[in-house]
């Protein structure tokens, strides 16, 4: 499970401060699919970040109690001045994994072959997103957080990443942030729109789809 | 327990990767490596001491001049390299905050560990060296040696844990630094020993934390010739203190980070 109880977040913004997030008190259960919903600038990246422990939350508190990966998005989890094989090690390293083990998987998953011989600030953002998914999806967690990346990306490698997450990992929790109703509807238990720094936990997918869209119309 | 030791099996395999990293990065894997880190302090301390040499004559107070600064210049660049590297570092490593069980801590604490493992290996060689040439003496006591880089090592670390967080607040932190850490050379024992100056500028001079773990390598070296002064409290709790200071400012400014 993950418990956040009633987190908010601010940032720093001129003399004063954005309020982000104003109290978000949400359980995730093992197993459990969530779609994220919101419009751009809702704080969909700000939860899943205090989710996944970057940031702190200004007020309230995460609990975990199962594994839970690093946010996967463009940036971070990885050092653009190293390769992406350097990059496998340090993850392997920090997780406690076999190399060997990680460096097999990302060189199947990822398909980026000899580039992967290259610093990763040399990829483009497909790339990068091969690699950031590759590597996270090495590591087994109870609770995968995934910010957007997974539409990048050819149809092979949709494919690829279906297969490995969806119904590989069939068991798992998954925190998905999206903007795409096909894949919220396809793959999600429930979803929560946030709006107003405040979030919406609706049990039925669709429901919360004709929210969002209701909110972007407007 | 058991919780005990799995913290500490995550805690030495995230050190380790984060050393690994920081060399691989910093000095990448041609030609000589990560034996880069030791060349900087080898530099100075063999440069100035041939200055030294030509500018004093051959000895100091006894002991021989190339050598007394060989000791005193490694200790002194180790520091200025290990505080200048913690200056923003939280913000230069912010990509790995991503996971978990990296801490801010272990940023600095592997800068430090970096820069004073590549400090000895410069002591270590250009004491072979310098004893190949004759113008170094056996040391006198190597548990002496070793304490008195403990000390100073620590000492610096309870510094960069209060500079580093600092930085990361205002700027004005680092465009100070590079004059501070000038101005407090007199202060850091390298090119004196409190029994050379008038007693009250030595009794002064006894209270900087430096130069105890200055005096105790000094003694470790060149043995009962010196006069050394030194007394562990002084920089232990000196490192206690801004230690603690430092602790909850790192945990205070992770608090706030943001991170990309």
């Amino acid at each position: 499970m993950i418990y956040c109880e009633a987190l908010t977040k601010s940032y720093p913004m001129g003399s004063g401060r954005k309020q982000v997030l104003k109290g978000i008190d949400l359980q995730i259960a093992p197993g459990e699919k969530i779609g994220l919903l919101g419009r751009n600038g809702a704080g969909k990246t700000t939860l899943i970040k205090l989710l996944g422990g970057v940031e702190m939350p200004t007020s309230g508190r995460v609990r975990r109690r199962m594994s839970v990966s690093w946010p996967l998005g463009f940036a971070g989890g990885f050092q653009g001045s190293l390769t992406g094989y350097d990059n496998a090690r340090f993850i392997a390293r920090i997780y406690g994994q076999e190399y060997r083990q990680i460096r097999d998987f990302v060189e199947d998953f990822s398909g980026l072959g000899r580039q992967l011989k290259m610093p990763v600030k040399t990829y483009s953002s497909g790339m990068r997103a091969r690699l950031a998914f590759a590597l996270s999806l090495a590591i087994e967690f109870d609770c995968y957080l995934i910010d957007e990346i997974i539409m990048v990306g050819d149809a092979s490698f949709h494919q690829k990443s279906h297969e490995e997450l969806f119904v590989k990992r069939a068991d798992r929790a998954l925190v998905l942030a999206s903007h795409s109703p096909g894949l919220i509807r396809e793959f999600c238990d429930r979803a929560i729109v946030i709006e107003q720094g405040l979030a919406h936990v609706y049990p039925d997918v669709d429901e919360a789809l004709d929210v969002y869209s209701a909110l972007c119309a407007a | 327990m058991n919780k005990f030791a799995a913290g500490w099996r995550i805690q030495r395999r995230v050190i380790g990767a984060l050393m690994i990293r920081e060399l691989t990065t910093r000095f990448g894997r041609e030609n000589i490596g990560f034996l880069w880190v030791m060349v900087e302090p080898l530099l100075f301390a063999v440069l100035v001491g041939l200055i030294w040499r030509f500018m004093k004559g051959p000895e100091e107070h006894g002991v021989g001049i190339i050598a007394f600064i060989a000791t005193g210049y490694i200790p002194l660049t180790f520091f200025r390299n290990a505080v200048t590297r913690s200056v923003r570092i939280f913000a230069a490593n912010g990509s790995l905050m991503y996971h978990r069980q990296i801490k801010v801590l272990d940023f600095v604490l592997v800068r430090c560990l970096i820069e004073g493992i590549g400090a000895m290996m410069a002591f270590v060689v250009i004491a072979i060296a310098l004893i190949a040439l004759g113008e170094f003496p056996i040391p006198y006591d190597l548990g002496e040696v070793v304490a008195g880089w403990l000390l100073y090592w620590l000492f610096t670390l309870s510094l960069c844990l209060i500079l580093a967080p600092l930085s990361e607040v205002s700027e004005v932190y680092e465009k100070l630094l590079p004059v501070t850490t000038y101005i407090m050379i007199p202060f850091s024992g390298a090119f004196t020993m409190q029994s050379w100056l008038t007693p009250a500028a030595g009794a002064f001079l006894y209270y900087s934390p430096f130069v105890h773990g200055m005096e105790l390598i000094r003694e470790g070296i060149f043995g009962p010739v010196i006069e050394a002064r030194w007394d562990p409290t002084v920089p232990l709790a000196a490192s206690m203190v801004l230690g603690l200071v430092g602790l909850a400012l790192c945990r205070n400014i992770r608090r706030h980070l943001v991170v990309e």
